[in-house]
């Protein structure tokens, strides 16, 4: 068979060229993120000091700091993660370990999934009718956690499950053959083994909830609050939402624009170092876990 | 050990318990979001605790929502043009009532009302007036308060306005908002799906490995930014950087979330793509090479079809993140609530309808449970996207 | 008969695992030569060095000579490299065929090599599946996906598929060992239908196979070429301990 020489030619160029544009769209792609990451934190840089991440805002919101909303936002993360861990851990023990392969199992799997597709502003609709008002709550830091809480169950319960799904089917059954019952064996061996892949879906998960808005804005946030949250019951600030106010509604738009630049860097801030220590984290126990 | 035989099975069912929880949550969202998205249909659109009345000599006896907005507009000035007779419309006010009557004749607490309508009516019988029902209803002897219809739903999901708060009756369709998500999120993907998957395809088979591990986990950072700071990033960089492009008067445009939605699509898209990339077997890719295919052949016509139902999956889950994108959205696209007729105009998507109104609307009113039907809306489509996902990936 | 293939003192590393220890050995023209020897001992490893196929694991070192009819082809130019595969027609062990029709996937290789003209195409597809001995059973539905054929029909599909380029040369790494005895039965019929066109290489972890099909076996153990001769002898009279132990089913 013979053929036609020019072909070679046509095809290392195509190559060339399609390898090129690729290659070209993925750095890209990569150098925008990275753009926005220097734009962000070549704004918020001159702006985040001290005592911008300690003081209450002030003069409508455009000098001051963000501090009520940095408490805010601590306290919205912790309260829906003291909600969504426990309860996305034993979910994704009951689906790893318990579950038995079928329609049920295919079932609460796809579920969680639908959860994890449900879009943000959903979260918040549906916090506003059972917490806020049917629960009667009113809008407060536990109706918004929970609200939260919510939305982070399915990444606990999905990390959960990878997590528990990579640890050697062995480590069971030696414990079972020693005498050890399931419950014993999942919490003395299998849980020790996975938790480390189990923090990093928290820690992951942290991240999410800290950036997250549509959530909040009916069940918990504030638009501005000069005091620090004394109960639960109380609303309060929060980071995202205050990046969203003030770079849109004030009355002030321009003379805010420093402080949003301050907050955006400090979200950001917030997101990078969740993932550096999400990654840490897996590299570290990582490696020890297939040592043993 | 004896605590032990009452503790396991407590824990036991704990954990069972809690495994049915995304499953509970699910039903409860869809209970409550229901429960107040289908009692807007049994209200009227018309301002609670108001009616409107016309002489009852008119046949006309029944007003659409739209009719009622277009005659308040004066867009509608005649009855003949609606089935009446052909009469003028006269938009009766409360000045004009109070100016045609001393106060003593209305009376100090409004009480007379009834007769002053009641002889205003006769005077100028092609009035239409609009007064809170507890003055009016049951003593007006020459008027006739005009039935208008609840807002069924085929009317909710075709009208093409969207008046929420509009007097006397709100006009609620939800056709503008609808298309104007339609419209964002699908040019979002059709500029994200070529450049997500020409990366993806880059990653799985060109990058060597070493490029890879530096590449990739800056896209899943891209992932983990909040949209409030894409937002933040699209008000002040694509804004401008349209309305300057394209000579607008406002850069805040469909043009503007659909870039802003496309980048944060692109991680959603490069990490599933490629995840049905590297599923091609090896022995697939080395079977089109020993043939002499070129690499890039071989990802053209052997590694790419073969990933098809996963990368088609990546680019239906992209359109499933913009659809529900909510902050985003309301930052950038200058949230207009009209039938959208172009990329360059300011469009509203529904999670921006909702985010952008909710706190405005008084709760348990029409407004707030039409802004639930929307979430109802909402979810149908991303329950239906995400069973799409599930299907397509399934396949394999 | 003169060598097809030839290989002096050929290496192969992985990174640091060295798989081929200086393998020296010639591969006769339209012979079937079998490659055998436990699992890890090489034989995949020296079959994928004839169409460099190792080329595409990273970290890859080779030396010595490769030589296809007295030319070492780690001596050409990259661009040359496709025209040796070309000439070198490879099955795998798992049936692989592309997701396309079974025509396209026989048409595959002259389309990427450039052959537009329809009626050459259409003609070498059915000249390959009758070589293949898959005409018959798929004339009449060549346009459906391939993925919808039997395993054994699949494996002879990807066999016509690396026919149609015309190779001189056709490697086989274990070609039957996911296939039923009955398909078995048909790919080794084929095999011995093909020697008198092609040099034929098949990797087998199969004894009996090896000695049906073939002219001439290599034994490979622990990366080296342990003994190389003619079939009959080495499963009757082989001359290492080594290779009577395989052969005998001592361990492997």
């Amino acid at each position: 068979m013979i053929f036609p020489e020019s072909n070679e030619r046509r095809k290392k160029l195509g190559q060339a060229i399609m390898f090129g544009i690729a290659r070209g769209i993925s750095y890209g792609i990569v150098g925008l993120l990275l753009l926005i990451l220097f734009f962000i934190a070549k704004q918020g840089m001159g702006v985040v000091n001290w005592q911008y991440l300690t003081s209450m805002p002030t003069d409508g919101m455009t000098k001051g700091g963000i501090y009520p909303a940095i408490v805010g936002t601590l306290y919205l993360v912790g309260g829906s993660m003291l909600f969504a861990f426990p309860v996305g851990v034993m979910a994704g023990i009951y689906v790893n370990e318990y579950a038995k392969e079928g329609a049920l199992k295919r079932f609460v799997k796809t579920m969680t999934n639908n959860l994890a597709g449900v879009p943000s502003i959903i979260f918040g609709l549906f916090g506003m009718a059972l917490f806020v008002n049917q629960m009667g709550f009113g809008a407060s830091i536990i109706a918004g956690s929970l609200t939260l809480g919510l939305l982070a169950l399915p990444i606990v319960i999905r990390t959960t499950e990878e997590s528990l799904k990579s640890v050697d089917d062995t480590f069971r059954q030696a414990s079972y053959a020693l005498g050890a019952s399931k419950l014993y064996t999942i919490r003395k061996v299998v849980l020790p083994i996975a938790l480390p892949n189990i923090l990093t879906g928290l820690i992951l998960a942290v991240g999410r909830v800290s950036g997250e808005t549509a959530p909040i804005l009916f069940t918990v946030a504030a638009y501005f609050l000069p005091k620090l949250p004394s109960s639960i019951m109380d609303q309060c600030m929060a980071l995202p939402y205050h990046l969203y106010v003030i770079s849109t509604s004030g009355t002030q738009i321009e003379a805010s624009r420093p402080m949003a630049y301050g907050t955006a860097f400090v979200l950001v801030a917030i997101v990078l170092i969740v993932n550096i220590i999400a990654a840490l984290l897996r590299n570290y126990f990582g490696k020890k876990v297939k040592m043993n | 050990m004896d605590l032990r035989r009452y503790t396991e099975p407590f824990f036991e069912n704990l954990i069972k318990v809690c495994g049915y929880s995304s499953g509970f949550v699910v039903l409860l969202i869809v209970i409550f979001l229901f429960r107040e998205g289908i009692s807007f249909f049994n209200f009227s659109p018309v301002e609670k605790g108001y009616s409107l009345w016309v002489h009852s000599n008119n046949p006309v006896k029944k007003l659409e929502p739209a009719q009622i907005k277009d005659i308040f507009d004066q867009k509608i000035t005649n009855w003949k043009s609606i089935g009446g007779k052909d009469e003028p419309i006269h938009l009766l006010s409360f000045d004009e009532l109070s100016q045609a009557y001393s106060p003593t004749q209305l009376g100090p607490k409004f009480e007379h009302l009834p007769r002053c309508l009641d002889s205003f009516m006769d005077s100028l019988p092609g009035t239409i007036g609009f007064f809170p029902e507890a003055q009016t209803v049951g003593q007006l002897k020459t008027a006739r308060e005009v039935e208008v219809d609840k807002i069924a739903l085929s009317k909710f999901l075709t009208d093409t306005e969207w008046f929420p708060t509009s007097r006397p009756a709100a006009r609620m369709g939800v056709m503008p908002l609808l298309l104007g998500t339609m419209l964002v999120s699908f040019f979002a993907i059709l500029f994200a799906l070529p450049l997500g998957l020409a990366a993806s395809i880059y990653l799985a088979e060109i990058a060597d490995e070493r490029v890879r591990k530096i590449l990739k986990p800056i896209i899943e950072l891209l992932a983990g930014i909040p949209s409030v700071v894409y937002g933040f990033f699209g008000l002040v960089v694509i804004v401008p950087f349209v309305q300057d492009a394209f000579n607008l008067p406002v850069g805040e445009t469909a043009l503007s979330g659909s870039i802003v939605l496309a980048i944060m699509a692109l991680p959603t898209i490069i990490t599933v793509s490629e995840d049905a990339l590297r599923t091609t077997p090896r022995s697939m890719k080395e079977a089109s090479l020993a043939l002499g295919a070129s690499q890039w052949q071989t990802i053209r016509k052997v590694i790419v079809p073969y990933a098809a139902s996963g990368i088609t999956a990546a680019a239906i889950l992209g359109i499933g993140r913009a659809i529900g994108e909510t902050m985003a959205a309301l930052m950038v696209t200058g949230n207009s609530a009209i039938m959208p007729h172009s990329l360059l105009q300011p469009v509203r998507t529904i999670p921006a309808t909702i985010a952008a109104e909710l706190g405005e609307a008084p709760y348990d009113g029409l407004h707030f449970k039409a802004l639930f039907a929307l979430g109802c809306v909402l979810f149908f489509i991303t329950l239906i996207i995400n069973l799409l996902v599930e299907r397509v990936s399934a396949k394999r | 008969m003169s060598n097809k293939i030839e290989t002096i003192d050929a290496h192969l590393y992985y990174g640091d695992f060295h798989a081929l220890k200086g393998i020296t050995l010639g591969i006769k023209e339209n012979a079937v030569t079998a490659l055998i020897g436990p699992s890890g001992c090489g034989k995949t490893s020296y079959l994928r060095l004839f169409n460099r196929m190792n080329d595409l694991i990273p970290y890859t070192q080779i030396s010595g000579q490769v030589l296809l009819d007295g030319q070492n082809i780690y001596q050409i130019k990259p661009a040359e490299i496709d025209s040796l595969r070309r000439n070198v027609g490879m099955v795998f062990q798992n049936p692989n065929p592309f997701p396309k029709s079974i025509f396209e996937n026989v048409a595959y290789g002259l389309r990427v090599n450039g052959i537009k003209d329809k009626s050459l195409i259409e003609a070498q597809v059915e000249k390959t599946l009758q070589q293949a001995a898959l005409w018959d059973e798929v004339k009449d539905k060549l346009n459906q996906s391939a993925f919808e054929l039997s395993g054994g029909q699949q494996q002879r599909l990807c066999i016509a598929r690396a026919l149609a380029i015309e190779p001189t040369i056709l490697l086989m790494d274990e070609p039957a060992s996911a296939l039923d005895p009955i398909s078995t039965g048909k790919i080794e019929d084929l095999i011995f239908e093909l020697k008198n066109q092609f040099t034929i290489v098949i990797v087998t972890h199969n004894m009996q196979q090896a000695g049906r099909v073939s002219d001439y076996t290599g034994f490979f153990y622990l990366g080296q070429l342990i003994e190389y001769g003619k079939t009959r002898k080495i499963f009757t009279n082989p001359t290492k301990q080594e290779t009577e132990n395989y052969i005998t089913g001592r361990f492997g």
